[in-house]
């Protein structure tokens, strides 16, 4: 019989994994998550980048063609079109809605009345289907009929006769602009979850030390804040260069290409050339550019902007 | 004296009765026979959806309790049923047996070896019905389309078609035909030639708050209304509805590209000149889009698919209804070349890898028998004949709407399957964007036809299987 107090001897195998147990137990933890990514991410890549060195049309795969898939899509003026209207796609929709965002989860931080009513409300079109989005937005601005477009840009003379959705100079801003009324309320809703989950100790320290709401802004929220800005930012950047489904709906990419994006362009070599091989290629150059990207964008938040 | 039953006239119509009864069961049994090895077979189908398959589906039941083959007939979209057909056939899967391809759709297919050719069960006197007819089919669209490399590929199932389709009540009211024979110089009528098109287009183009037919409008009206979406059907509207009727086409015979021939400009000018009279959205407008104008009455003329005509003018589904008139597709004046009109002739085909091609090549047949097709058009209360015969069937040469069966006639006359381009889609594209563009006035038309001579080089030096 053991005294209470003595030491009880524990078998080595019960309580203390071996060392070989040691190293092998991580790895048996993420064993089903890892197999999962694998199958559903790794091999599909994989078999992208081998489409995109042969030659595959109509569903079938043939001959090996290199790097010749990537020499087409490099030289053809309609790829570098489509990457030049996801860069101003991304370049002017993103900033406005991280600022609209930013500027919007700040005024909801300040206990804004009604708040509990208006965060759900502010929420709906993120909530929204794309297709939802699409048609509401094919309604408001169509051409000759549509509830904006009748009622407010031709009464008014704002766009003379002229369809938004048809127009090459106006569809690709009226997408940006459909984007940011989609998306600022998921910015501005990510924002303010940040806000309310920061720390009050350094607020009242500086309340302490006299800092104006400036100073306090600079110096305490946005330091603080920085990994989730950039984490949202990031998504958000990535989510609109791949932007697909309300391009699709609202303007299929035309009028002639002036709203192709890389997606609606793979699509259309996928689905309706049946061009898998350059398809594949422009799937993987797309992510090589994400790739070196991120890379890029990861070292400079963790640098210059302590994010990470 | 009583006139008996036995008199001599009622002898001889029960005997002609019944012998068109027993020819009728010979006929009937010819698939019920042919179908008894494949009893308890399912097959399954995907076609279009239109109001002539809505009605075709009343009828497919009647193939089932005849045959015992079981028919899964499934209807889609115009673009879902290109989309899944395609990507089906295109895997080898076999999940469809049979799918129904628009003439555009064939080239490429043939050239992904996605059809299989039915030469084979044709030559089969067990599977092949000898009173088919097939010398019946309205030659131009069943040859062009049915053909390929010396093998058949099916029958012909849908023949759709483009016809000129007008405001009848504004081109008979007094008013609006005075003025016009004041400012043009001749009678309002429906268009014969595209020029006439274009002044009727540009006559009746009218502001809210101006007259139309006696009444202020309410509303901007337009002179004329087609398709312009990228994609659809509106480059073959402009090739073979305008650029052909020039005298133009994008290819030589050897299908060599000809797109910035000077036929095409002139083709593109007169394009981009009717989209001025046209509603805003021009550029949005699908082939659905087209007819829906039409029948809410903000357009004068249109060119459009007649099947879709078949949904719109009639009673309860537009206020116009009864006061349209069809006419054959204008042609350019003086120009000697054939005339051309956009038709879109469509085959239901095996697919290579359909597992029951048999019982699905007995459908085929069966789909477009005389009996069936007569059948199709009297539930339809008309409908859009792939056979010459079915231009007398009653529902047809009895309609309300004669000038729109002699508008389908005339376009079917001419009207063909598009010429087989294993690269048809990518050349599509890319002209149908030029056509949008030109008709938005981004390109002019000198270069819109440099451009899409460029960008057919680009995909094709002989762009012709």
């Amino acid at each position: 019989m053991t005294n209470v107090g003595e030491a009880v001897p524990l078998s080595v195998s019960a309580a203390q994994p071996s060392a070989r147990e040691r190293i092998w137990y991580p790895y048996l933890l993420i064993a089903p998550s890892m197999l999962t990514l694998t199958v559903v991410s790794l091999i599909p890549f994989l078999y992208t980048v081998y489409l995109s060195v042969h030659a595959a049309k109509f569903g079938r795969v043939t001959d090996f063609v290199g790097a010749d898939n990537y020499i087409t899509l490099l030289t053809d003026a309609r790829f570098w079109n489509s990457v030049g209207t996801a860069v101003i796609f991304v370049a002017i929709a993103v900033p406005i809605e991280f600022m609209l965002g930013l500027v919007g989860a700040l005024i909801l931080n300040q206990n804004v009345r009604g708040r509990s009513i208006l965060i759900p409300l502010l929420f709906m079109p993120t909530m929204m289907a794309p297709i939802v989005v699409g048609l509401l937005w094919k309604i408001m601005l169509a051409g000759s009929w549509g509830l904006i477009s009748y009622n407010v840009l031709e009464r008014f003379h704002l766009i003379g006769q002229t369809s938004i959705f048809a127009s090459s100079d106006l569809a690709l801003y009226a997408l940006i602009f459909v984007d940011i009324w989609q998306w600022t309320p998921f910015m501005m809703l990510a924002f303010f979850a940040g806000l309310q989950a920061l720390p009050l100790g350094p607020y009242r320290a500086a309340a302490v030390d006299g800092a104006n709401s400036v100073q306090v802004f600079f110096n305490i929220t946005l330091p603080m804040l920085m990994p989730l800005l950039v984490v949202i930012g990031l998504l958000r950047f990535i989510d609109a260069f791949k932007v697909f489904d309300t391009v699709y709906i609202l303007t299929g990419g035309g009028p002639g290409i002036a709203t192709e994006t890389p997606s609606i362009l793979a699509n259309k070599m996928t689905f309706e050339f049946w061009n898998i091989g350059e398809a594949s290629a422009l799937a993987v150059l797309v992510w090589i550019a994400f790739f070196a990207f991120c890379n890029v964008f990861y070292q400079i938040a963790k640098k210059r902007l302590n994010a990470f | 004296m009583k006139r008996g039953l036995y008199s001599a006239p009622a002898v001889v119509a029960v005997s002609l009765s019944l012998l068109a009864g027993s020819a009728a069961s010979a006929e009937d049994s010819f698939y019920a026979t042919a179908a008894a090895p494949y009893k308890g077979t399912t097959i399954r189908v995907l076609d279009e959806i239109t109001p002539l398959q809505e009605t075709l589906s009343k009828i497919v039941p009647e193939f089932e309790k005849e045959t015992g083959i079981k028919v899964e007939w499934e209807l889609l979209n115009h673009f879902e049923v290109i989309n899944k057909g395609q990507a089906d056939m295109l895997s080898g899967r076999g999940y469809y047996d049979a799918v129904m391809l628009h003439g555009f759709q064939v080239g490429p297919m043939l050239s992904a070896g996605a059809i299989k050719p039915i030469d084979d069960m044709v030559k089969d006197s067990k599977l092949n019905n000898p009173k088919l007819d097939t010398a019946d089919f309205i030659p131009g669209p069943y040859k062009s389309l049915a053909f390929a490399n010396g093998k058949q590929l099916g029958f012909i199932n849908w023949n759709y078609n483009q016809v000129y389709w007008a405001r009848a009540d504004l081109l008979n009211n007094q008013e609006e035909q005075a003025a016009f024979k004041a400012k043009y110089g001749y009678d309002l009528a429906p268009a014969k030639t595209i020029e006439q098109m274009r002044d009727i287009a540009e006559f009746f183009t009218r502001k809210k708050g101006e007259k139309l037919a006696g009444k202020p409008l309410e509303s901007d009206f337009y002179g004329i209304v087609l398709e312009g979406i990228k994609g659809g059907s509106t480059f073959g509207t402009l090739w073979r509805d305008f650029i052909k009727n020039y005298g133009g086409d994008i290819m030589d015979a050897e299908g060599h590209p000809t797109f910035d021939r000077p036929e095409n400009i002139e083709a593109l000018k007169m394009w981009a000149a009717l989209w001025k009279f046209a509603p805003p959205g021009i550029a949005e407008y699908s082939l659905v889009d087209v007819p829906t104008v039409m029948g809410k009455g903000i357009a004068a003329q249109t060119l459009a698919w007649s099947d879709f005509v078949l949904g719109v003018d009639k009673p309860g589904v537009s206020p116009y209804a009864g006061q349209f008139v069809y006419a054959p597709i204008p042609v350019k004046a003086g120009v000697t070349t054939p005339r051309s009109a956009e038709a879109e002739p469509s085959i239901t085909i095996i697919t290579a890898g359909s597992k029951h091609p048999e019982a699905t090549f007995l459908f085929l047949e069966w789909l477009v028998d005389k009996k069936q097709q007569e059948k199709l058009i009297e539930l339809g209360q008309g409908g859009v004949p792939v056979r010459e015969t079915s231009w007398a069937v009653p529902a047809i040469k009895s309609s309300s709407n004669p000038t729109l069966y002699a508008a389908m006639k005339s376009t079917l006359d001419v009207g063909t399957a598009k010429p087989r381009m294993p690269k048809f889609y990518e050349i599509y594209d890319q002209l149908s964007g030029i056509a949008q563009e030109v008709g938005l006035g981004k390109l002019s038309p000198e270069e819109g036809a440099k451009k899409g001579q460029a960008e057919m080089l680009k995909l094709c030096d002989k762009c012709l299987l």
